[in-house]
């Protein structure tokens, strides 16, 4: 980290009333009762979180796993087989199927999303544009509109015969395009994924870099600098920690995804069938054919592809950085 | 009731929960309450169809939070009966409506042991809805046959290319059942836990070359139902028919302008010249559950709700359901009406019909979900170029015969 | 001043300008045309909706019919929905915030035994899907009887570690460890020291946070799928997810689709106004070197 951060003017707080106080008097200090000390505050701090933590996340998925174990019938009750699940997993052709197509959907989408992400932020912060707060709501809203349209609204705008790209690519003499199938399925899906979740990362970004002191634009000035060089050659830098949670949340996102498929099933029943990505499989296994215990193997498995794919990130990320 | 203290008969007041989703119930279940001063009925929409069942199924993992009635459809009453959750209404002289009910709905809902496993409410029997304007631009006439229909079909693919007979209507299951099961495809016979598995037997190839001819002619479309593309596909005349059941002209009306007054009902096409063999699409019925700690108020609910005359007729005239009462089939009145969306015609009569033709021996498996998400699968690939539609049944007798085996059934 | 503010007069800033605005203009294009049908398809009536042109207006003007249908239909529904969804988003936003935010402040500012493990192990649980928690879930709050109630709903949702992750990169730079240790030599104790001092820095990052949260749970469609089983307690999702069903049910179905069009336009309103409220903390300045002007 920067040392320009230990100067004085960075730990004014909001409106510029100074955050530390001056050297306390004695008395003041006597006064003062330490209910938290130094080595447990952590714990006190990390404590609700991780109650709820345990409570709602850890507890559900140990009873999953449990379940993994595993094996319930519609004939003949419930009966333990150990690893049988996974085994049945690890050679689970749908699995594996969906785990490919999601790495080349997240190829294609993660990329074009975070980049979008951040241009618009340097944008957005550097302050040469019009109208920031409009851009800044408007580009934030498609993640905020409920999923239950989506069929109905991309099975318009994808439409061959109805929809209204298609239809002027028509009108232009180039035929109809059907976005959804063959080739065409996996972008027009991330295209969905980029328009939803742009506005997000882009508020991550945007958040971040609002909170890079002033005090370093000023040096910059001084050097010289555009604002396009400031961006580039020291904001950025200074938010990479946070551009690494960004992807690494974008990969297990990725990873996991199910409700594009989910809603989309309709529209493209040829190519989207059950098993599509793995998330989705392990929701068809639970909810269509009953098959809770293999289901939960499933998301377990799943589980571990996400931990290899993202700690691979970290260490790729972590060496990248280590120049 | 006469000598009961006030404060017991407050006790008494018996409280039953019931989840549907068919709008408006709330209607007949103030009937039922009106009539039965002593029971109080709280109805819930928990979801429709899919997510209706995850939650049943899910109340009965946890076992707790079960309803005492709910809404049970025609196909999944196999699948419930199955987890051993349905409550039989015989002993509660629900068997005195029987009946009253057109043959093959009681016989959907009853076994031969003399168990009742839930009251009919309503049905989906086929047909065939049309465009007069589009058959009669190319000179196409009301098919009676299905080589008929395949004859038009091709007819109009010449004349017209661009506009289909139809769209194939694979992506929806309980459409493929229908029409394969007017054919007489049988492919679930279950007894104890042995099962008959005939998925890809050769009543189902036959249909399936019959489709596959019409689909590699180009003379059908193959786009899911049910999307914005299809509804305006059906009203800009993109299709030219619909072979349907008898709820769908209320549908049709409601969401579609430009077609209003071209469209027309005739007789599903049959197999046989002559034929008066027709099948049921949809439709729900109500059932009870064993876990319910008022089975005697949950099979008398689920008995007015069915069977009532005054609650039935308003099923039909207030939300529009397909009856599946003999009384109000026979009601000519009822049926009569005619339609302006239809150009004047008497739609439901060609549905009464219907609903007196329906094959009353088709059985659905006690797995249901499982097999209807297969043939959606396979079908869709299938169509997609992943051979015919022929391999795509072999496909599913497969994968549904291995489901069996490992769900424990004896599968023969 | 920013740098910007420093050149506003120069021709090259100009022609910058125009020329970024533009390519914000451009995408704002592509985000706007699919919210532009919905729009244009809460004013159609449903006749309408599939045999006209979806991305311009119908002859028939039904917008105020619909949006009364949305308020009306199922004896005001809607209305019921839209007050829990807004409790349930209000509440686990705070809630999941806060507890972010305290937890992001650990790792980021203490070095204690078990961090390490603790972190692997918050990044590790997220990384199985949420499908895989729903029917365990559901069977554990059954047993303790919360099923289909808010709780089942709100106690879930207050977990949000993509927050914790946030927040701790955040605090890292913006709360600087010079601060903290001033504070430790005046005799502060560690609480004082989070909640009077470093929460003021926080702010942006908590309202992101906050509002990250807030949208999340508005959205959440399949906890309370399989949670409640009680219109009373339907949040938006789940309620407009039925109507939108309910054309598809074969039987007695009823096509609700502009209702359920203009029901989208409506939940979106609220998350953007507390988008809106929420923007004042990020107002540029605020962490770090007050105003000069």
């Amino acid at each position: 980290m920067p040392t320009t951060r230990a100067s004085p003017s960075s730990e004014l707080g909001a409106g510029g009333r100074a955050a530390t106080a001056a050297p306390a008097r004695p008395a003041a200090r006597a006064h003062r009762r330490i209910l938290v000390g130094r080595k447990l505050a952590p714990y006190v701090f990390l404590a609700p979180f991780l109650l709820l933590f345990a409570g709602f996340l850890i507890a559900p998925l140990l009873y999953a796993f449990q379940m993994s174990l595993f094996r319930e019938t519609l004939v003949g009750g419930a009966r333990f087989v150990g690893l049988d699940n996974y085994v049945r997993a690890i050679h689970d052709g749908s699995f594996w199927d969906g785990v490919g197509r999601l790495l080349q959907f997240g190829l294609m989408q993660i990329p074009v999303m975070l980049g979008l992400a951040l241009v618009f932020a340097l944008i957005l912060d550097s302050g040469l544009v019009l109208a920031r707060g409009f851009f800044r709501v408007a580009f934030f809203i498609p993640y905020a509109v409920p999923g239950v349209i989506a069929a109905l609204l991309w099975g318009y705008l994808y439409g061959p015969a109805f929809g209204p790209f298609s239809q002027m690519s028509e009108a232009m003499g180039f035929g109809r395009i059907d976005f959804l199938s063959g080739g065409g399925l996996l972008p027009s899906l991330a295209n969905i994924a980029v328009w939803e979740y742009m506005g997000y990362n882009m508020i991550i970004y945007y958040a971040a870099l609002q909170s890079v002191p002033r005090d370093l634009e000023e040096a910059s000035a001084i050097d010289g600098a555009t604002p396009l060089q400031h961006s580039l050659r020291i904001k950025l830098p200074l938010i990479v920690p946070t551009i690494i949670v960004t992807v690494i949340f974008s990969i297990i996102g990725t990873l996991q995804l199910f409700t594009e498929p989910y809603l989309m099933r309709n529209l493209a029943p040829s190519q989207i069938n059950s098993h599509y990505t793995p998330n989705y499989y392990a929701y068809t296994l639970a909810f269509t054919s009953q098959q809770y215990n293999y289901s939960a193997a499933i998301s377990f498995a799943l589980g571990a592809v996400v931990a290899v794919a993202s700690y691979g990130f970290m260490l790729l990320a972590n060496r990248g950085g280590r120049r | 009731m006469a000598g009961l203290p006030a404060v017991a008969r407050a006790q008494d007041k018996v409280e039953l929960l019931f989840w549907a989703w068919t709008p408006d119930t709330q209607t007949q279940v103030d009937l039922f309450q009106k009539k039965y001063p002593g029971i109080s009925v709280k109805l819930e929409n928990v979801g429709q169809g899919p997510p209706h069942y995850v939650k049943l199924r899910n109340a009965i993992k946890a076992g707790s939070g079960l309803p005492d009635v709910a809404q049970m459809e025609f196909n999944s009453i196999a699948s419930f009966k199955q987890l051993g959750v349905l409550a039989d209404l015989a002993p509660y002289g629900v068997g005195d409506v029987g009946p009253k009910f057109i043959d093959w709905t009681w016989k959907s809902v009853t076994d031969n042991s003399g168990k009742i496993y839930a009251v009919p409410w309503d049905s989906g029997p086929m047909g065939l809805l049309y465009r007069a304007d589009v058959f009669d631009k190319n000179g196409l006439s009301v098919p009676e046959t299905w080589d008929d229909y395949a004859e038009q079909a091709i007819k109009l693919k010449d004349k017209a290319p661009g506009t289909f007979m139809c769209d194939f209507g694979a992506s929806d299951a309980g459409w493929v059942c229908a029409v394969l099961w007017q054919a007489g495809w049988r492919p679930f016979h279950l007894d104890g836990t042995n099962l008959k598995i005939a998925i890809n037997d050769d009543i189902a190839k036959k249909w399936a070359t019959y489709w596959q001819k019409l689909i590699d002619a180009k003379a059908i479309d193959v786009k899911p139902m049910w999307t914005t593309e299809w509804f305006a596909g059906l009203d800009a005349g993109t299709y030219a028919s619909w072979v349907t059941a008898a709820w769908a002209p209320v549908l049709m009306q409601q969401s579609m302008k430009k077609s209003f007054g071209q469209w027309r009902a005739a007789p599903m096409p049959q197999w046989e010249k002559g034929g008066k063999i027709t099948s049921n699409w949809g439709g729900s019925t109500f059932a009870a559950f064993t876990a319910s700690k008022h089975p005697k108020e949950a099979a008398l609910f689920c008995q007015f709700m069915g069977a009532d005359p005054e609650a039935s007729k308003l099923w039909n005239t207030k939300q529009f359901l397909f009856p599946v009462l003999k009384d109000l089939i026979d009601d000519k009145e009822l049926m009569g009406h005619g339609y302006d969306f239809y150009g004047g015609q008497k739609v439901n009569e060609i549905f009464a019909i219907s609903e007196n033709q329906v094959d009353p021996s088709f059985e659905f498996a006690p797995f249901q979900d499982y097999v209807n998400q297969q043939l959606q699968d396979e079908m869709a690939s299938a169509i997609a170029g992943n051979g015919t539609l022929a391999q795509a049944f072999d496909r599913v007798q497969d994968t549904v015969v291995s489901y069996a085996n490992d769900q424990g059934f004896t599968v023969l | 001043m920013t740098i910007a503010a420093r050149t506003v007069h120069s021709a090259a800033f100009r022609r910058q300008r125009w020329l970024l605005t533009a390519v914000l203009g451009i995408y704002f294009v592509y985000t706007f045309i699919p919210l532009l049908y919905v729009i244009v398809s809460a004013t159609k009536t449903n006749a309408d909706l599939f045999g006209t042109f979806g991305l311009w207006f119908a002859g028939d003007f039904a917008f105020w019919e619909n949006l009364r249908g949305l308020f009306t239909y199922q004896d005001g529904a809607f209305s019921g929905w839209l007050l829990n969804t807004f409790l349930y988003a209000a509440v686990s936003g705070l809630g999941a915030a806060f507890f972010a935010t305290c937890a992001g402040y650990a790792f980021a500012k203490y070095q204690f035994r078990g961090k390490k493990l603790c972190f692997a192990l918050v990044l590790g649980a997220v990384m199985i899907p949420q499908t895989a928690l729903s029917v365990p879930l559901f069977l554990m709050l059954s047993k303790i009887g919360l099923v289909n109630t808010p709780a089942a709903v709100i106690l879930p949702s207050l977990v949000f570690p993509p927050g914790v992750f946030l927040m701790c990169v955040y605090i890292q730079d913006a709360v600087s460890n010079e601060l903290i240790e001033a504070g430790r030599v005046d005799g502060a104790g560690e609480l004082h020291i989070f909640g009077r001092i470093a929460f003021r820095l926080l702010m942006p990052g908590f309202a992101t946070v906050l509002i990250l949260a807030f949208v999340s749970t508005w959205n959440n469609y399949f906890l309370p799928l399989v949670m409640l089983s009680s219109s009373e307690y339907f949040p938006i999702t789940v309620g407009l997810s039925q109507w939108y069903a309910s054309a598809t049910s074969g039987s007695g179905g009823t096509v609700l689709f502009t209702i359920v069009m203009a029901g989208a336009l409506v939940s979106v309103l609220p998350v953007i106004a507390a988008f809106l409220f929420m923007q004042r903390w990020w107002q540029g300045g605020l962490a770090s070197g007050g105003v000069k002007a």
